[in-house]
């Protein structure tokens, strides 16, 4: 088990005036290996229960586990610089965090931080790069003077250069273009799918991480409401879209295709050619009954 | 770092104190400043703190936050306390050291002199905890009003003061957010040794400050796009009104200062 939450609670600026609460009483397991979903409304709490990931904040109440690390309420803080490794947090437009002259020196920060040789880093840093599909040239260039979705890239991959073991996203493909958001969810899925990393991302377009995520969570004031594989959310559709959340208008069509044909108990068919395959089978079927009858 | 700083946030508790005119309040402020100036013997500083606990009180804030504004200044406090106490050579010599001598008159002064610079740190913070930026920013103008007789724009220093007092708040949870970032990235303000914290500052104070510009950037397209000219006559969305509360509001001042004045001079 990569990650356990117990009763974990959270509030802002908990011991004054401004004291406002975020998180209510989660409790979740992640396993190692799994690409995982995280939405919700905004305020809804999703980037607060990332931050908690690697020991930005701590839980208010409860606690929370991360590999061999244990943060609990009440207690002292543990060493958090290899969570901090290992566990990669990529912050809400982290192109804000950029500071270098140019791309390599962004890229080796990290990686030097954690104690990499010199050497060792500016090969995570151009291995990195590649992963966002950037080439070499960009190592050289300033950060700065980058179109937004390269910096967007850039960004990322200084996190991944630390080579984490989990890798934890909030909201990157918000503001992207359609063809960079696509991009971005295949990279996430092949991080998990080649090399075994455990990958977090929240995400309020839901379509476009569907077809990669193994569990979603859905978080709504402050409180996860739901968790689980698509089809159990595909089942649950109605009751989720009833508080408030906005679904993938796949989920919908298939809810109304099973209620039509009567498919409730099958699995859901979430992507077009898995979709259009079943509808021809049910079609067949049901013309060869109308041809018997008539 | 926003747990700490409270400059220049309002806390509303609805007191009568928080619906007394912005102008009123600025005015008040002012002769305030000047009674504490005119300070100079313990009976007018206790007197000045019993009117300054008189008002704190009834703001109903709790007092702890007003200490808690008075705070990040205890080093001037404690400058000035030592300055004064040591320039001034009257009573008799308590204490010396080498060629300093502590007088028991420049004691006196002297704390005089610190607690009067706290009540009035501690005293200030009611304006900007009553009032939200931009009611303070308001009155601010009706106050400055007078001033174009002489030829400044009281627009334009409230609005260069509306827009740095809005941004305040915005570039600090800025900053904290990159911090953090920073500290993802193995950079961690709290678990590093100060030697190490002042190379990672630029990590901090490059993106804030590109941060900076960015908004400011896009605060003058969206100003100009929307058709802003300074200077143009404009009109407000909420209207001051002037009600007999806030003349007496003043007139608690005028009376303070009248009495500190008059316990100066007899």
């Amino acid at each position: 088990m990569a990650i356990t939450f117990q009763q974990v609670s959270f509030a802002y600026d908990a011991k004054n005036l401004w004291r406002h609460g975020a998180l209510e009483d989660i409790d979740l397991k992640i396993n190692e290996g799994e690409f995982v979903a995280i939405a919700g409304a905004s305020g809804s709490g999703k980037s607060t229960l990332l931050q908690h990931l690697n020991g930005i904040l701590m839980p208010t109440t409860g606690k929370v586990q991360v590999f061999d690390v244990i943060m609990s309420a009440g207690e002292k803080t543990p060493k958090l610089t290899e969570l901090r490794r290992r566990v990669g947090l990529v912050f809400q437009f982290p192109e804000h965090q950029l500071f270098e002259d140019t791309v390599e020196k962004d890229l080796c920060f990290g990686p030097l931080n954690f104690g990499s040789s010199k050497v060792e880093a500016k090969e995570q840093a151009s291995k990195a790069l590649s992963m966002v599909g950037l080439d070499d040239s960009f190592l050289e260039r300033n950060p700065f003077h980058l179109s937004g979705g390269q910096m967007r890239k850039v960004a990322i991959a200084t996190v991944l250069a630390m080579d984490p073991d989990v890798i934890v996203l909030d909201e990157p493909t918000a503001t992207l273009d359609p063809q960079s958001r696509a991009e971005l969810a295949e990279l996430l899925y092949r991080l998990r799918r080649d090399q075994g990393k455990t990958v977090i991302v929240v995400t309020h377009r839901m379509e476009e991480m569907l077809p990669y995520v193994d569990q979603w969570i859905v978080m709504q004031d402050g409180r996860k409401t739901f968790q689980g594989s698509a089809a159990e959310l595909t089942r649950e559709a109605l009751k989720l879209e009833a508080s408030g959340l906005a679904l993938p208008s796949c989920i919908s069509y298939w809810n109304q295709i099973a209620t039509r044909f009567g498919l409730e108990m099958e699995e859901p068919c979430l992507t077009v050619e898995a979709l259009a395959e079943r509808l021809e089978r049910v079609l067949q079927v049901h013309d060869t009954a109308e041809g018997g009858g008539g | 770092m926003r747990n700490k700083l409270l400059f220049g946030r309002s806390i509303d508790t609805g007191s009568w104190v928080h619906s007394v005119d912005p102008r009123a309040k600025l005015t008040g402020m002012v002769l305030y400043l000047i009674a504490l100036l005119v300070v100079n013997s313990w009976v007018a500083l206790g007197l000045a703190t019993v009117f300054s606990l008189a008002y704190m009180v009834s703001t109903r804030i709790p007092l702890k936050y007003y200490a808690k504004a008075a705070k990040p200044l205890w080093v001037l406090m404690v400058f000035i306390f030592v300055v004064q106490s040591l320039s001034i050579k009257q009573g008799t010599v308590l204490w010396h050291i080498g060629s300093w001598e502590l007088y028991s008159g420049g004691l006196s002064s002297g704390l005089i002199a610190a607690l009067r610079m706290t009540l009035l740190v501690s005293f200030t913070a009611i304006l900007t905890f009553t009032t939200t930026p931009g009611l303070l920013n308001q009155g601010l103008s009706g106050v400055l009003k007078p001033l174009r007789k002489v030829g400044i724009s009281a627009e334009r220093l409230t609005l260069m003061m509306g827009i740095a007092l809005r941004f305040i708040p915005t570039i600090l949870d800025e900053t904290h957010k990159i911090m953090k970032a920073q500290a993802a990235r193995g950079a961690d303000m709290k678990e590093l040794p100060w030697k190490e914290k002042g190379r990672l500052l630029v990590s901090l104070l490059v993106p804030v400050t590109v941060g900076a510009f960015r908004r400011a950037e896009e605060l003058v397209l969206s100003m100009e796009s929307r058709g802003y000219i300074v200077g143009a006559p404009r009109s407000e969305y909420h209207l001051l009104s002037w009600s007999k509360r806030d003349t007496g509001f003043i007139l608690s001042y005028v009376m303070l200062v009248a009495i500190i004045v008059y316990l100066r001079f007899i």
